[in-house]
């Protein structure tokens, strides 16, 4: 099974990143319409926006917590506080870097009222067990967040080997390599309407092989 | 006709979606649970990609935040001046009558009976209490008028703070000879 690592060994995506400022900046836009919307009146717009950045806030705060279970409703209460204050956004800085920065400081207040309560349960553990929930604390996740999260990765691996080689080129050359459409469209030779329906058809499969996982 | 729209939200995912798109992009899928979910695997699939086994966000997480902002009413702040949306139209009017009540009743109690300068204040403020009270042909106040000062001064207390509208009221509103009489000297000096 393949894997397809970043290039730049970075494990975020879209984040800007050297050679890719073009790309990053049509994302940062699309964001800044997303949040003009918002701030409109259309919640529609403010869900999407959640749907782009749930996993990103998750894995941030998680990593800062070091507990899964904890991190989502810190980062549900991030994205919250984010919708809350979203009036006061004028797009000096990218959207999710304000975003993130409203997720660390709701993590850090979590942290601080964390270390106030009573750790109750550790009187209750044997050393076993107190040294597996330890582990678990360590990487941040769940068993069964992490079970989930491999098989997604098998899933979305296997649906990108099954698919024909120009399909697979394009998204990959978008997804992990973060290239514009323009620039894959000069990297394939092909017209940039065509690198549009490509990657549209390349997410297409990879979505009907996650539905019956995740549905 | 939805493969066109998935594809739009294939584009928006890597924004490069057109802004003449977005509009109803964003009103369909706030519509269409299904579009969500799919735009949701889309995301889902780029993470995947770029970190595997990494952590995510657990199914049905968007969905919670969605209901969070619902149940808690959260509204979002103000928007800034350059977005915020005009006064509805049938609010227009009211913020005009508010002006002029206003104005009405800055004469009105600047030239209170019995008060030291009230001659001198009453012809400065004459064209104002004109342009609100005007009397054609110097004829007396009709009881008609009267009682659209009284609709303008109530009209203003719903907009200004409560001393103002106790001011309005215990000054001006309270003393009817008072009001015949400014109306008397505006007519008297046209």
């Amino acid at each position: 099974m393949a894997n397809f690592p970043p290039s730049d060994g970075s494990t975020d995506g879209h984040e800007p990143r050297d050679g890719s400022e073009r790309q990053a900046s049509g994302v940062e836009q699309s964001d800044l319409e997303l949040v003009r919307r918002v701030q409109r009146g259309e919640r529609g717009a403010f869900d999407l926006l959640v749907l782009r950045y749930q996993h990103k806030v998750v894995k941030l705060v998680a990593r800062l917590l070091r507990d899964q279970a904890e991190a989502e409703d810190v980062a549900q209460e991030a994205f919250v506080k984010a919708y809350r204050a979203i009036g006061s956004f004028r797009g000096d800085s990218a959207f999710y870097t304000w975003l993130y920065r409203i997720a660390v400081n709701t993590a850090r207040n979590s942290m601080a009222s964390r270390q106030r309560r009573p750790l109750d349960y550790e009187s209750d553990l044997n050393e076993s067990e107190q040294s597996a929930v330890e582990s678990r604390m360590r990487h941040g996740d769940t068993p069964e967040a992490a079970a989930l999260s491999d098989e997604i990765h098998r899933t979305v691996n296997g649906a990108i080997e099954a698919l024909p080689e120009d399909l697979r080129t394009a998204i990959i050359l978008r997804e992990v390599e973060g290239l514009s459409y323009e620039e894959i469209a000069e990297a394939m030779e092909c017209p940039v309407g065509t690198v549009r329906s490509r990657i549209f058809r390349a997410r297409e499969a990879i979505d009907r092989s996650l539905k019956p996982l995740l549905d | 006709m939805t493969d066109q729209i998935r594809e739009q939200m294939s584009a928006l995912l890597d924004g490069e979606l057109a802004p003449g798109e977005l509009g109803l992009l964003v009103r369909r899928m706030e519509r269409d649970a299904a579009l969500r979910r799919a735009f949701g695997n889309y995301v889902l699939a780029g993470e995947s990609l770029r970190a595997p086994g990494c952590i995510i966000a657990s199914p049905g997480f968007a969905a919670r935040v969605s209901a969070a902002l619902d149940a808690g009413g959260a509204v979002p702040a103000t928007a800034p001046a350059e977005l915020a949306r005009p006064a509805p139209r049938w609010k227009r009017p009211l913020a005009g009558l508010a002006v002029a009540a206003g104005a009405a009743l800055a004469a009105v109690v600047l030239v209170r009976p019995g008060t030291d300068g009230g001659s001198l204040v009453a012809q400065q403020a004459a064209p104002v209490t004109m342009a609100v009270v005007s009397m054609p042909g110097g004829a007396s106040p009709t009881p008609a008028q009267t009682q659209r000062l009284a609709g303008y001064l109530v009209a203003h207390g719903q907009y200004a703070s409560a001393i103002g509208r106790r001011n309005a009221w215990s000054n001006a509103l309270a003393a009817d000879p008072g009001i015949n009489r400014v109306v008397y000297e505006a007519s008297e000096k046209r």
